[in-house]
């Protein structure tokens, strides 16, 4: 079974963030980190390797040249190899580009299981892997707390409305998973060393067959407006009261309100 | 010119979930606003004979996928087929995980444009312009369709963001959608099913959610929450924290590996307010944080911030608003 997990570079949690006068995010200057919820999907890949259920893990990115070092990251962690798809064409890539994209990287890389993060830090819906699944025909398993691999099947655990189920579908899918696959294992000074040797394929859309006319400047939406959220009035505070005092403050507040 | 505005509507046991009554609400104030009419696409248990009560959130036609219980995904290909047999100019989706998992196959099968979660839509200049919190919150963005994009684009909604009609009457006019039920999607079955507790509020539905963290300390801090909620007619939820600690069910963690909330009232328990969960209820109306902490970041959000004892404020509040009631 041969695993490729789509990783995204995105900026840092506390980063200070800005847009470019077109509405993209400015990435310059800004440090840029592996999206955490991807190192869930490594580390289930890895997990599945470790058990014997997998035998390769390949890492597959889109972005700009700097998004390698994200691969290096997963690359330290574990898993095989790497591809890195980029070209000036993807600048501002919005979800629907991005699932043709890697649909299209994937089906040369043709995995039995393509796995992805649930969600991406600087990202909006969630419709990439989904997307991914459509362009390729292939099923989808979404949102699982663990990824199962068996007689041809993959299987997730996934909330359902009170309690879990185990989804199931035949190989190759596109599968999902959450944080709770367990913790990212941390990479070794070894593994650091092992991924500078580990290979790393850059390709660009014309490597993949892609008409950059065909991606519409890769969006299928743009961004008109962007700014900072309304100033919040200033927060009110209750303290240095006894609990009934501070009980009766607040429920004058929530009537004033009408929220009770 | 498209005009019309479809909406996903999920059923279970032929009753419609509160995120199908608010987008048929919401595809009923667009399509107004277009000059066309709301149409739901329904799928889930009961969908079929639930569908036309729908017309009572101002849908016009409800197309139903399928109306059996099964996963969502199972329903991208009728979707589709809907979709494409559709002039539309928006299809509203939940922004939950069944949501998504349907609108996401929408935009690869049909090379649709994608938005969301958006925290407003309107229609204007005959296409539609989204509004939604990007970058953990730190910036609000206004998107529209790119010039000659296909339609409908697809717009995934938070909770609460449309308010569901109530008071009208109306009857929907109900149809069977088509589709292949050999597409790939349609291969995704439930092996296991394994029902658990049920207590497990919904909290899609709920208007007022009173939140615990680790602050709270255990399950017995949860029973006090708990007692609030039922006076203010809300529901529990948690932060990651509390649900990893199994404090409480995972089905009620708030934030950014979990459920997306917007409800008029917040109260935050014992929470310190990390930015993954700030994500998960940024867009709450009024949001009331107590913690022991007077510096937790959760006041940097807190329209009111009682610095205080979780464990002496909360019950007494709870009294407070009983005796106010009856009052």
């Amino acid at each position: 079974v041969k695993i490729v997990v789509c990783v995204k570079q995105v900026p840092a949690t506390g980063a200070e963030k800005r847009y470019t006068d077109d509405y993209r995010l400015d990435r310059a200057g800004v440090e840029a980190i592996i999206n955490p919820l991807d190192e869930y999907a490594v580390e289930q890949a890895l997990r599945l390797v470790d058990s014997g259920a997998a035998e390769t893990v390949t890492y597959l990115s889109m972005g700009p040249e700097q998004a390698a070092e994200a691969l290096r990251r997963a690359l330290a962690m574990g898993g095989d190899d790497a591809v890195l798809v980029t070209d000036p064409a993807l600048v501002g890539a919005d979800e629907w580009a991005t699932a043709r994209v890697l649909a299209a990287a994937l089906d040369r890389l043709a995995p039995d299981v393509a796995l992805m993060g649930m969600a991406s830090d600087d990202g909006r819906g969630s419709l990439v892997p989904g997307a991914v699944a459509a362009k390729r025909g292939v099923p989808l398993l979404s949102y699982g707390a663990e990824l199962t691999l068996a007689d041809g099947k993959a299987r997730i655990r996934r909330l359902s409305a009170a309690g879990f189920d185990w989804l199931e579908a035949p190989l190759p899918v596109v599968a999902t998973v959450t944080d709770q696959v367990g913790e990212p294992r941390y990479a070794s000074l070894k593994g650091i060393m092992a991924a500078k040797r580990k290979p790393l394929e850059t390709w660009s859309l014309a490597d993949l067959g892609l008409d950059a006319g065909g991606l519409r400047g890769a969006a299928l939406t743009r961004v008109t407006d962007a700014r900072a959220p309304d100033p919040k009035p200033p927060t009110e505070r209750i303290e240095n009261v006894p609990a009934p005092e501070a009980a009766a403050r607040i429920a004058d507040w929530l009537a004033a309100r009408k929220l009770i | 010119m498209a005009r019309d505005v479809l909406f996903l509507a999920e059923f279970t046991g032929g009753i419609a979930t509160r995120s199908a009554l608010e987008l048929a609400t919401g595809a009923s104030e667009l399509a107004s606003a277009a000059g066309g009419a709301a149409v739901g696409l329904a799928y889930g248990s009961g969908a079929a004979a639930g569908a036309a009560s729908l017309g009572a959130q101002g849908a016009a036609r409800v197309i139903v996928l399928g109306d059996e219980d099964r996963p969502a995904i199972t329903y991208a290909s009728q979707a589709a087929a809907a979709v494409g047999g559709a002039d539309a100019l928006a299809l509203l989706a939940p922004a939950t995980p069944n949501g998504r998992d349907i609108a996401a196959a929408l935009v690869g099968l049909l090379d649709l444009p994608a938005f969301g979660p958006v925290r407003a839509v309107r229609a204007v200049d005959g296409t539609i312009e989204a509004e939604q919190a990007t970058l953990q919150g730190s910036v609000i963005t206004t998107s529209r369709p790119a010039d000659g994009a296909p339609t409908p684009a697809v717009v995934l909604v938070l909770p609460n963001t449309f308010t569901p009609a109530e008071g009208r009457s109306g009857t929907a006019d109900v149809s069977r959608a088509d589709g292949s039920e050999s597409s790939p999607f349609a291969s995704v079955t439930v092996a296991e099913s394994h029902p658990a507790d049920a207590r497990v509020a919904n909290l899609d539905e709920a208007t007022v959610i009173v939140a615990g963290g680790r602050g709270v300390g255990g399950e017995a801090g949860f029973e006090t929450l708990r007692e609030l909620a039922e006076v203010l007619g809300g529901a529990v939820g948690a932060s990651r924290a509390a649900a990893d600690a199994g404090w409480i069910a995972y089905q009620l963690q708030i934030g950014q590996t979990g459920k997306v909330v917007k409800p008029q009232l917040y109260i935050a328990a014992g929470i310190s307010g990390a930015i993954q969960h700030r994500v998960g209820m940024q867009t709450a109306e009024n949001v009331v944080a107590i913690n022991r902490d007077p510096d937790a970041p959760i006041g940097e959000f807190a329209d009111l911030y009682v610095v205080g004892d979780l464990f002496q404020i909360v019950p007494a509040l709870t009294d407070e608003i009983r005796r106010r009631k009856s009052g």
